[in-house]
């Protein structure tokens, strides 16, 4: 329940930053997005079902607080967030540019998968306006926070496996 | 066995979320506005949305401040831009000012010296006596230019002195102020003669004149010829105060030098006839 709770707390804090300070600061028309790392961190630190339902969560978050039609980004997170559970069971997990590569694929697949949802559902004027450089320069954005994000998740899953 | 387990739970819990967000995704894009966020979407929101209005408003307050900031730091770069192109302007004026200025001087000079029926060289002042200010000058000219010693020296003013000193490239000239300086004059309008000497400073005195000659305050003084040294006509001054000596038989007067000794930058010097 307290990993819930704590989350939660976290998705929401990043869903708010994103919305009311991040989407102020773009570059190349890329806003960064701290609740894709989380979602990453999360499938590389629990495994695949807490990646996407983390990622589940975070973008039904994101796609409530930014205005668009919910499951969009919710989707594409729990996907992301699933995928990333999966694939890094290969890789070495201390691998400190983990997170980075991680993050960056995770980003690159996750506009490719706005742009094929955007079409599929006939949303494609709200969900898949995103240029290739736009794709590049939003996932060198995640990948650069992603670090910072993958060890504050560390050290919260740190605590709560912590025997009292 | 139990990693096969894992993976089919795994596999499984994937599923049904992918469902639900497909199934929500889908009853959205039904909806007119395609958004429709339900009740737990509302209370959501309700209390989410102070909290994002509060951050919203610290970030216009930081942008405000960073603005500001930034709004300082391009009028500090402008200012500096500004000055030096300000200061740049001023040294273009004022080194055509001096342009204008010696172009005008040069001209009368030009001007005075088609009027001369004498051969003369034009000279600049490169130096002047830093020990007995202003009595002494030095110009560029010099016995490669045909300047020879005693030659008069002479703007479209009036006298300014002798050369005393030549070298092949500049000429020291002897100020009519300075007080080793005497030439002959005569008043132009009632034509007696007599000597101005230099006094030091920028004054002349006229001496050995008659008593019987009538002069009076703003009387012109010109060269007489005599002596050698300057040509008959030159403009010397103007009577500045007449001095009546009761039981002498001469008078003296102060004389207003007419050309600005103070201020002399290009002169004529005035060479002999061949």
């Amino acid at each position: 329940m307290s990993r819930v709770l704590v989350y939660s707390g976290l998705l929401v804090a990043a869903g708010l930053v994103h919305v009311a300070w991040l989407a102020r600061m773009q570059i190349s028309g890329a806003i960064m997005d701290p609740l894709l790392p989380i979602a990453v961190a999360v499938g590389i630190l629990r495994g695949a079902e807490y990646g996407a339902a983390v990622g589940l969560a975070a973008g039904l978050l994101q796609d409530l607080l930014s205005g668009g039609p919910l499951g969009v980004n919710g989707l594409i997170k729990l996907v992301i967030g699933f995928a990333s559970g999966l694939f890094v069971r290969s890789i070495y997990i201390e691998n400190p540019l983990l997170p980075a590569v991680a993050t960056f694929a995770g980003t690159l697949f996750g506009e490719i998968l706005l742009a094929v949802v955007g079409q599929v559902t006939g949303l494609a004027a709200e969900a898949s306006s995103v240029g290739i450089l736009r794709a590049f320069a939003q996932a060198a954005l995640n990948s650069a926070v992603a670090p910072f994000l993958f060890r504050g998740v560390k050290r919260i899953e740190f605590r709560l496996e912590r025997p009292r | 066995m139990g990693e096969l387990l894992l993976a089919r739970r795994r596999i499984a819990i994937f599923l049904v979320l992918f469902l639900f967000v497909l199934v929500l995704l889908s009853s959205q894009t039904r909806t007119a506005d395609r958004r429709q966020v339900g009740p737990v979407g509302t209370a959501l929101l309700t209390a989410l949305m102070p909290l994002q209005a509060g951050m919203f408003r610290v970030a216009d307050a930081a942008s405000g401040v960073w603005d500001t900031f930034a709004e300082i730091g391009r009028l500090r770069v402008e200012n500096a831009r500004l000055r030096t192109q300000v200061e740049n302007l001023n040294r273009e004026v004022a080194e055509l000012r001096e342009q204008a200025s010696s172009a005008e001087r040069l001209e009368r000079l030009l001007e005075f010296r088609r009027q001369l029926s004498y051969r003369a060289t034009a000279a600049r002042v490169i130096g002047r006596d830093a020990s007995r200010w202003f009595t002494t000058l030095v110009v560029d000219r010099g016995s490669r230019d045909g300047v020879r010693r005693n030659a008069a020296v002479v703007t479209p003013d009036g006298v300014v002195g002798r050369v005393i000193e030549v070298t092949p490239m500049a000429s020291r000239v002897l100020l009519i102020s300075d007080s080793r300086s005497a030439v002959g004059v005569l008043i132009q309008q009632s034509r007696d003669a007599g000597v101005v000497e230099g006094v030091g400073g920028f004054r002349l005195h006229l001496k050995y004149l008659s008593r019987a000659a009538r002069i009076n305050e703003g009387d012109l003084v010109v060269t007489s010829g005599l002596g050698g040294v300057f040509p008959r006509g030159l403009v010397v001054g103007r009577i500045a105060n007449v001095i009546r000596e009761e039981g002498e038989l001469l008078q003296e007067a102060e004389v207003e030098p007419a050309a600005q000794l103070d201020r002399l930058e290009e002169m004529l010097i005035l060479l002999p006839r061949q």
